[in-house]
């Protein structure tokens, strides 16, 4: 295509989108006048009225919708990171038995991988929370010595204290996305040349060492973007929060919808919110990156 | 014969003791892990034959078809049939010319057949889609949506490679906001906006909404996948397309769209099959596909409690599902091989 006609294209383009947006905006006016709601932000410094069970920072229902959806960004972030840190031990961990010499464990994995990865998460949550913690007769469940004490209210753990919900999330959460995480690992393991592996042992390193200083270093780079792709989708994941009670971002703008009908504001406030989680886990993976680059030099 | 009795024993024995302890520590550990889970797997099976399976045997019709009419039923169940019956011929079937070039069509006029069965119309009683429910809603969502994301996904891969400024700034746009947002938030969101930007008077039923919501969601992950094949498409095949004199269009079609596919199939797959299981999301917005309906089950006064029957069931079906999806993409990725050629 030519300059100008490149440019004749863009402008028709731009003026279709143009007036197709105008049609979407002018129905949306009309729904809303229609409905009586309006677009406007001012309700968010409103008394929210509703009690959240889980909250890390004070919180009252009298305190605003703003600070509300604030601490479901918190809850969110909370068990965001905690799994995304048990989901990597587990994955990891999964991972190298997947690809070591042990052929029991090698079967295992594979089969815990697929039974995993081909049932839906939603599935997987609620077994958690409705067979794993809301089932437990007699209340409690194992109980060491007050150290570890698991019932139907949680997990307390030397004295700190997860609600049901919370670790049902997490623990679905984690063991679904290790799964993936193995398969990212196992795909970096593999990417090392096979003869890496002939080179330290003919070179009488041990096993273990070689495989610790001299497969793994290697592998880190592969890793990474699989890993990043992985966190993200962890971080979309845990809005199934909402399947078992826990009240994350949301869960909450759900109940605002549910209370206020603003549905056009709390989709832009969930939009940003995620937006931000993202940059958050894409720009910390990216320090990993260089470190690990720099490292490697 | 005493002594070769008690000959053979310490024979045994002695081939045991050296099984377990002289040859390694990891045969003695394999043991013990192969001990544990023989144990786990009987106690799982004397379970399974135990507990009470009444929940799923006696609800087998809700789970297949929600409460679509009884004397209605053999629609969907002739879907399935057909549905099945095309997955055997593309695994199993024949290697003739003109049934594989067809095969992709066969797919493809599924999904309307599907439709018509369940909405009837043209000669079948109208069954409001309120009345869909189970397995079949399940399988119409996920086929309706792949059918529609495919094509869009693949446009929209073209648009964010094109040279164009204004496309190409669009679509990454739209594919960045799109992955950047979790499921559930489109879907919920797919149904509370999108009657509000429809023009009054006009109105789109839950079950489309949440199909439209879906394609939109996952047509954005498909053209990220099918922009990864188009991107390992070595420069010289272009290249030689314009030696040949083929302008852009054609280059598109017959060039690019056809590698990028064959590369980025075994990623598309995943995302179907994610795309299927993501289809119990909607049992949180109150439709009643498979999960929904296991939930209106569960809260039965008569099956209240048996959680863990239902999801082990649910979990199997789910796995069928997928398995034989991710089964008909290995078969194809093997027929689109580029030595065996049509």
């Amino acid at each position: 295509m030519s300059k100008n006609k490149k440019i004749f294209f863009q402008i028709v383009l731009m003026f279709a989108l143009l007036g197709f947006t105008g049609i979407l905006i002018n129905n949306l006016i009309i729904n809303l006048t229609r409905t009586d709601i309006g677009f406007k932000f001012n309700w968010l410094i409103k008394p929210a009225s509703f009690s959240l069970a889980e909250h890390s920072l004070p919180y009252s229902p009298s305190d605003s919708y703003a600070w509300a959806l604030f601490i479901g960004w918190i809850n969110s972030l909370k068990v965001i990171i905690s799994s995304l840190i048990l989901a990597t031990c587990i994955g990891t961990l999964i991972g190298f038995l997947r690809v070591g010499k042990n052929s029991f464990f090698r079967i295992t994995t594979a089969g815990f991988i697929t039974i995993v990865r081909q049932t839906p998460l939603l599935i997987q949550l609620m077994c958690w929370y409705f067979v794993g913690f809301l089932s437990i007769r007699n209340n409690t469940f194992l109980n060491i010595r007050n150290i570890l004490n698991i019932s139907n209210k949680g997990i307390e753990f030397f004295g700190l204290y997860l609600s049901s919900e919370f670790s049902a999330l997490l623990l679905g959460l984690s063991i679904f996305s290790s799964a993936f995480i193995a398969e990212v690992i196992r795909g970096g393991i593999q990417s090392v040349p096979l003869g890496q592996w002939e080179a330290y042992r003919s070179l009488g390193i041990s096993e273990k060492q070689g495989f610790f200083k001299i497969i793994i270093p290697q592998a880190l780079p592969a890793f990474i973007p699989g890993l990043t792709s992985q966190y993200l989708n962890l971080a979309k994941n845990s809005t199934l929060a909402i399947a078992v009670g826990y009240s994350d971002i949301y869960a909450i703008n759900d109940t605002i919808i549910n209370q206020t009908g603003r549905a056009i504001e709390c989709f832009i406030i969930l939009l940003f919110s995620f937006l931000i989680l993202n940059l958050l886990i894409t720009k910390v993976m990216g320090i990993i990156d260089k470190s690990i680059m720099r490292s490697r030099i | 014969m005493n002594n070769l009795n008690s000959n053979l024993n310490t024979n045994l024995f002695k081939k045991l003791k050296r099984f377990l302890l002289s040859k390694s520590k990891y045969n003695f550990l394999n043991f013990i892990c192969f001990v544990i889970s023989i144990s786990l797997t009987f106690n799982f099976l004397t379970w399974i034959f135990k507990s009470n399976w009444k929940v799923v045997t006696s609800n087998l019709n809700l789970y297949a078809f929600g409460s679509f009419p009884i004397n209605e039923q053999w629609r969907p169940l002739f879907w399935f049939f057909i549905l099945l019956s095309i997955t055997l011929i593309t695994i199993y079937g024949p290697k003739w010319n003109w049934l594989r070039k067809n095969l992709l069509f066969g797919w493809i006029g599924t999904v309307p057949l599907g439709i018509y069965l369940l909405n009837g119309g043209f000669g079948l009683d109208t069954v409001m889609t309120r009345n869909w429910g189970g397995l079949t809603l399940t399988i119409l969502i996920t086929s309706c949506s792949i059918l529609f994301s495919l094509p869009i996904g693949i446009l929209l891969a073209l648009c964010r490679r094109s040279s164009i400024f204004l496309i190409q700034k669009l679509s990454s746009f739209y594919i960045d906001v799109m992955r950047a947002v979790p499921l559930i938030a489109v879907l919920f969101f797919g149904q509370l906006l999108i009657p509000l930007f429809l023009p009054v008077g006009i109105e789109i039923d839950r079950v489309w909404r949440a199909i439209i919501a879906f394609t939109l969601f996952v047509s954005a992950y498909i053209a990220e996948d099918i922009r990864g094949g188009l991107q390992s498409i070595p420069k010289n095949q272009i290249e030689a397309a314009k030696s040949l004199g083929l302008n852009k269009f054609q280059i598109n079609i017959f060039i690019l769209i056809p590698q990028a596919l064959r590369v980025a199939l075994p990623a598309i797959t995943n995302q179907l099959i994610g795309l299927f299981q993501n289809t119990s999301l909607m049992s949180i917005l109150g439709l009643m596909e498979l999960l929904g309906v296991s939930r209106s089950i569960l809260a039965n006064p008569e099956f209240i409690g048996q959680y863990i029957e239902v999801y082990i069931w649910l979990a199997s079906v789910y796995w069928l599902f997928c398995t034989t999806m991710a089964l008909v993409s290995k078969k194809l990725e093997q027929k689109m091989t580029i030595n065996k050629g049509f």
